[in-house]
Parts: structure tokens; sequence; C-alpha cells
């Protein structure tokens, strides 16, 4: 009897786990729009920083902005954690239909997002939106792929060398120009060696990542020309361009250029010698402008990098580039209140006074309007404009940002591996070779 | 009482248990398996790739790099944990002055945080602004400076040292904890009998604690295929991955990488090696008891 009462309890049980997952599996579906107390509808943003409002000051200012224009209708809130942990939550949330609305994308998993049908295709937004299209100038299409507008660019970011104008004095070397070659630069470095500071702060320990300024090298040996044909097979990394240019890390390495603990040190820790005026030139982008401004002010000088005699490849090359991008749950377009109320956002974020709001912080956005621009009292991003004056085209993407993730980590181990001296530049092109093969 | 060890009851109290068990514990295994056997980025759908990732595994010089780390770490873990846990224990267990203080001492790393115990010993033995190297210089003498972390020979010794640094307390006081299990009459007896120190650590004291050395020993077994935190610290398994353990190359192939296929043949390769050092010590101790 005992058991035949077991039984009967197990199966009772067993059959109502079995009704509840079947319900909620059919129940998935659909994207719900959330309310809160005002009934504005909740838009959920995941963010790459674990606390936007010290980290990413620029970008929760404009969510602000918004959330303050739109009182009881829509009302954005974060969800934030650090980049590590963030890319592993987004990546489980694609899995079980969870994604926030909008979130940030590591760029290099951009197009596999994209590939796996969980982003939304915002090739409609941009064309509803004609006045974004033309603000973004083109920044949008490093985030367009075959089957649609997979993205659009969270910021503009501009890379290349800050150095500090008074230790180049003190050191009596003349300031970087847009016309300084390779030879110049190494010279530049050994004198700075001499007068007892780091020349070009730097640190790798979990910050493979922090290689902006050897962006502006790979782009300077015709990265953008050759990438497609690298990662289709017909051509290999270790060809005789990039060969030279890994070279040239090789030669800085020999010169002494970096900090001798760089294995042990982070990205931020490397910026904290250049802003304590214990190095001479950091490798960045305008994120950290406001922090310059702060500890360097006016003595702050910004370089693209230096010039190479022995390659062919355009070297009147900027690198003002689209970030990684931030992308829209392909969920959103089950609901028609929730899309709308996303694609009132993006107007915000793309808009003229969102992109306001991103000069008075020192950020560049993805979109230019005419009179938006930095203040005096700017110098790091002032610094950045007067080189800009240029006009030199940019990639249309940064390169260590056109490769697959598991290919961008080996050409980071690659750069770093010979910055170091373990590896050899032939041998970190063949194992960035070996890394194209393994992700066929 | 009774009625509860009947076969079928126990069967159904231990349901719930063998269930968390089950969804937590073997299910991942299981699933990690699986994707050891997929090209997969994490994100879409895991494509079967068969033996590739195992086949692509053997002929990483990083994985060997990684491998050999994680053994010299357990090495040299293994050998210092265990004997001088045992001594320190041996010792702690005598009447002494100051003793508590000293417990409380030895201890007090096993209650640090593995990743604030990274940030102190990067201060003690960093290169450049670490003690060790500061204090060589001070004293002249350069030549004894070393790149004990960040380097590419002495990091593993080095994350050894400090996995010794932080584990010894726990371990003392499980030995402590055997020691004290001892019968006091079997101790006095060896006495009279006129054993030695040496004669009754040897004959009596160690015979005795073989099950609290067993558990002390698969602790560090395990603990040592666990170490991540340090690592990362230390080292963030640099430069180049050359002081990565077989745990943290998993970790990066896994997440800073995308090759979840990868990393987990990576993962499941260090399970097994685990297992066998396991069942090898296991095997090895119980042919003694025989």
């Amino acid at each position: 009897m005992k058991a035949k009462k077991l039984k009967r309890i197990f199966g009772s049980m067993l059959v109502s786990v079995l009704s509840l997952s079947l319900l909620a599996g059919c129940g998935g579906s659909g994207e719900e729009a959330k309310k809160d107390e005002s009934g504005a509808i909740i838009i959920k943003f995941g963010i790459h920083v674990a606390n936007p409002k010290d980290q990413e000051p620029v970008t929760y200012k404009i969510v602000e902005a918004f959330n303050k224009a739109n009182e009881g209708k829509y009302k954005v809130e974060f969800e934030a954690a650090d980049t590590e942990t963030h890319s592993k939550n987004m990546k489980l949330k694609a899995e079980d239909g969870t994604l926030p609305q909008i979130f940030w994308i590591e760029g290099s998993e951009a197009t596999e997002y994209g590939e796996a049908g969980v982003l939304m295709d915002l090739t409609e937004f941009l064309d509803e939106n004609a006045d974004v299209k033309k603000a973004l100038g083109g920044m949008e299409k490093a985030f367009k792929y075959d089957n649609g507008q997979y993205g659009l660019p969270y910021q503009c970011n501009v890379q290349g060398i800050f150095y500090n104008k008074e230790l180049f004095d003190k050191a009596g070397v003349k300031y970087p120009t847009d016309d300084t070659t390779y030879e110049e630069f190494i010279n530049m470095v050994k004198k700075l060696k001499e007068s007892g500071v780091t020349p070009l702060a730097i640190g790798s320990k979990n910050s493979a990542y922090a290689m902006w300024e050897f962006n502006e090298f790979l782009a300077r040996y015709g990265w953008e020309d050759n990438i497609e044909n690298i990662l289709s097979g017909k051509d290999n990394f270790n060809n005789k361009e990039l060969a030279a240019c890994f070279e040239k890390f090789q030669g800085m390495k020999d010169a002494k250029a970096f900090p001798e603990n760089m294995a042990t040190i982070e990205y931020f820790e490397a910026k904290q010698l250049f802003d304590e005026g214990s190095a001479a030139m950091f490798g960045t982008g305008q994120w950290d402008c406001a922090e310059f401004d702060e500890n360097i002010g006016d003595k702050i000088g910004f370089w693209w990098g230096p010039k190479f005699t022995d390659t062919k490849a355009e070297q009147n090359v900027a690198m003002k580039v689209p970030s990684a991008p931030i992308g829209v749950s392909a969920t959103v377009a089950d609901n028609e209140d929730l899309k709308k109320g996303v694609y009132e956002f993006l107007k915000f974020y793309y808009g003229e006074e969102a992109a306001k709001l991103s000069y008075e912080g020192s950020i560049f956005p993805a979109t230019s309007y005419e009179g938006v621009s930095a203040a005096e009292s700017q110098y790091a991003m002032n610094e950045m404009l007067k080189s800009l004056e240029s006009g030199w085209a940019s990639p249309a993407a940064a390169p260590d940002l056109t490769v697959p993730s598991a290919v961008q980590e080996v050409l980071y181990d690659g750069i770093f591996g010979v910055l170091q001296g373990t590896y050899e530049p032939s041998e970190a092109l063949d194992k960035m070779d070996a890394a194209v093969a393994n992700s066929q | 009482m009774h009625w509860l060890s009947k076969k079928r009851y126990k069967i159904g109290l231990l349901v719930p248990t063998l269930l968390v068990y089950s969804v937590y514990i073997v299910l991942p295994i299981v699933i990690a398996i699986y994707y050891s056997f997929t090209k997969y980025s994490g994100i879409g759908k895991p494509r079967f790739t068969g033996l590739k990732n195992y086949v692509r595994l053997f002929q990483d010089e990083l994985f060997w790099s990684s491998f050999k780390n994680t053994m010299v770490m357990f090495i040299l873990a293994f050998v210092l944990l265990l004997t001088l846990s045992f001594l320190i224990a041996l010792l702690l267990n005598h009447k002494l002055k100051a003793v508590d203080f000293s417990k409380a001492m030895i201890f007090s790393p096993a209650i640090i945080a593995p990743i604030i115990v990274g940030i102190i010993w990067v201060y003690i033995l960093d290169p450049n602004i670490g003690v060790i190297n500061n204090v060589l210089d001070a004293i002249g003498a350069d030549s004894l400076k070393q790149t004990w972390i960040g380097g590419e020979k002495l990091s593993p010794y080095s994350i050894a040292i400090i996995y010794f640094w932080q584990q010894l307390g726990y371990l003392v006081t499980i030995f402590i904890a055997g020691l004290k299990m001892i019968p006091g009459d079997v101790l006095e007896a060896v006495k009279i009998d006129g054993a030695n120190a040496w004669q009754e650590i040897r004959y009596v004291t160690i015979p005795m604690m073989r099950t609290t050395i067993s558990t002390v020993a698969v602790l560090i077994i395990t603990g040592v295929f666990k170490i991540f935190e340090i690592v990362q610290q230390t080292t963030g398994g640099g430069p180049n991955h050359l002081s990565e353990t077989l745990v943290t190359y998993s970790y990066a192939q896994t997440f800073s990488s995308s090759d979840y296929g990868y990393g987990m043949s990576l993962a499941t390769v260090t399970f097994v090696i685990s297992l066998i050092i396991t069942a090898i010590y296991t095997t090895a101790t119980r042919e003694r008891k025989e």
C-alpha cells in the first residue's frame, strides 16, 4: 500500500514538473514590456562597467537626460557588470533569450551575435531616422553585415599616443610630429630613457587589450587591405608587411621603451605611471582625456605614432574609429511599445544633446554635429582634435576589432610576446595563422 | 525508527541529495565534456568537431607549459605542505609558550581571500616594486635579484610558495585535530615501553593519523588543480601564458578567446589528470594498509 502511495505521489510530482516546464517553454517567446510604478516602460541597458556613474559618466548622463525627458513614458535602467562578467552574462542571456533590450557588445564578438540571430536588424531604425544616419557619417558601416545592421557604434574611439611635454623638454627631446619616422621615434625613446623616465608606459597583466597605439602600426602596414584575404586563407599573417611591422615592436623592446615590470602591471597601473610623470608616453584613447586633464593639464600632447619607410602602405592614417557596438535584442521586435521605446532611446543617444554631453565629458560621440566640440580647458581632447585637423582617413574599424575573438586574443598575445621578448616576430605571426586555422 | 532502515526508504531519503548532486555536479561535467567535442563561441549553436580539440590540445605548446607549471606547483606544494604542516602540527600539539598565538598566526593567511593574497604577494615579489628585490638592492646584493613573477622561469615556483603560505595554517589545523584524536593512554604506553620521540611518531602517530594524512593529501591534490586567483592576481598567466596553470589556461581560452569548445577540452583533461593523481594516491596508500 505504502509503495503504491509513494508511486502516486512521485507520479503526480513528475506530471506537475513536466507541465510547468512545458508551460514555461511556451511562454518564453514574446518580450514583455515591464513598467515602473509611474507606468514608464523599462528599457534595460546592459553595460560593460560595474559602476556606470563613475566608470562611464557620459553614458550615465545621457541615460539620465533621456529618462528626464521621457518621464512616465520610458525609463532606461542599467544592467551593469565589469567587462569580463558582462561578456559572459550576455552570452548566457543570449542562450536563454533574456538579453537586455540594449547591450554593449565586445567588438570581436559582434559578428557571432549577428550570426546567432539574437540581435535586431537596425536598418529600419536608420531608414526612419535619416538625421541620425547622416550624423553617424558612415561609422555604422563597421557593424553592417550581409544580413543586416546588427549594431551601432557605442562611441567613436580616437586612439594614439599621449605624451608629457614637460618630460620631453627635460630630456631635451623634440615633440613628435605627423612626419616623425620610426627611426626618429627610437632615438626619442633612447633619449627619454637616458633622462631617467620610462619612455612608453604599458602593462600586459590582464590587459592584453590595451594595445591601442599599435593599431596605428598595423594600419600603416596595410592591415585593412590584407585582413580579408588573411581571414579567408588566401594570405597569411606571416607576410612581408606584418613581419616588418612586428620587427618594429621588437625594435622598441630592444630600445627599452617599456617599464621593466610590464608583465606584472595592468593597464591602470601603467596609466598611473604616465599620470604621475614617471613615463613620458602612454598609448590610449579619448576615454582617458578627463584623467589627463586633471593630472597633466596643458602639458599634454597627442600623436598618431611613427611613420614607416619600409612599406608601400598609406602612412597618412588617423585612428578615429567606431568603438565596440551596442546591439538591440531580437526579442524587442516582438513588442511594438518596447520597440518604439528602444528607437526613441537610440534617437536620443545619437542625437545632438547626447553629442554635447559626450564632448563635455571628453568623449568623442559616434556622431558629428556642427558646432558641437570640446571646451578650451579640455586640453587632452583639444590635442586630439588638433591631430584630427590633418583630415587623414581612418580605417573602417580598428585593426584588432576586425578579427574573431580567438584570433584577436592571439594577436594581443603576439604583440605583447614580441614586446616582452618571449616571441620572435615570425613566431608570433605563425601563432596568429594557427589561430585562424583553428577558428575555421 | 525501524521503518526508516528499509531499503526503499533509504533510497527515498537519498533522492533529494542525489538530484541536487546530479543537477549541479554531474550534469555540468557531462555538458562540459560534450562541449569539448564541439566548436562553440558561447553564442549560437555548438558544432560537433569530434576529437579536433583534443588533437589541438596535445599539439599546443601552451597546454604543455601550463601542464608543466601545474605539476611544478603540485610537487612543490605536495611535498612542502604535507611534511611541514604535519611537523608544525606536531610542534603546536605540545604545551609550549605562546602556542595559541602561534596557531592564530599560522592560520591567519587561510582566512584571507585568495585575491587579496595575490595582491599582498605582488608587493613582495614584483621585480620592480617588490620588497624582496628592493631589500636585495638595499643590502648591495643586486646579483641575487630575480624576476620572481612575470618572467619565464620562476613564476610557477613563486606561485607554489604563495599557495603553500596560504594553505599551511588550514592543513596544520586539520593535523592538530587528528593528533588530538590519538588516545592519550596509547602514547603513554609507548613512552613507558621506552620509545623515543622519533619511534613514537614513526610507529604510533603516523599509522594512527593515516586517515587524516590521506584527507590532507587529497585536499592538496584537488587544491593545486584549483589554483586560480593567485595566478590571475600575480601574473595574469603572463608573460604570454607562460605562467598559466591548467585551470587558468582553460579559463583564458574559454572566456577571453571565446573558444568554449577548446576551453572545455582543457577542463576535461585537467579533471582527468586530477582524478588519476587522486586514484594513484589512494591506491598506493590502500596497498600500504594491506
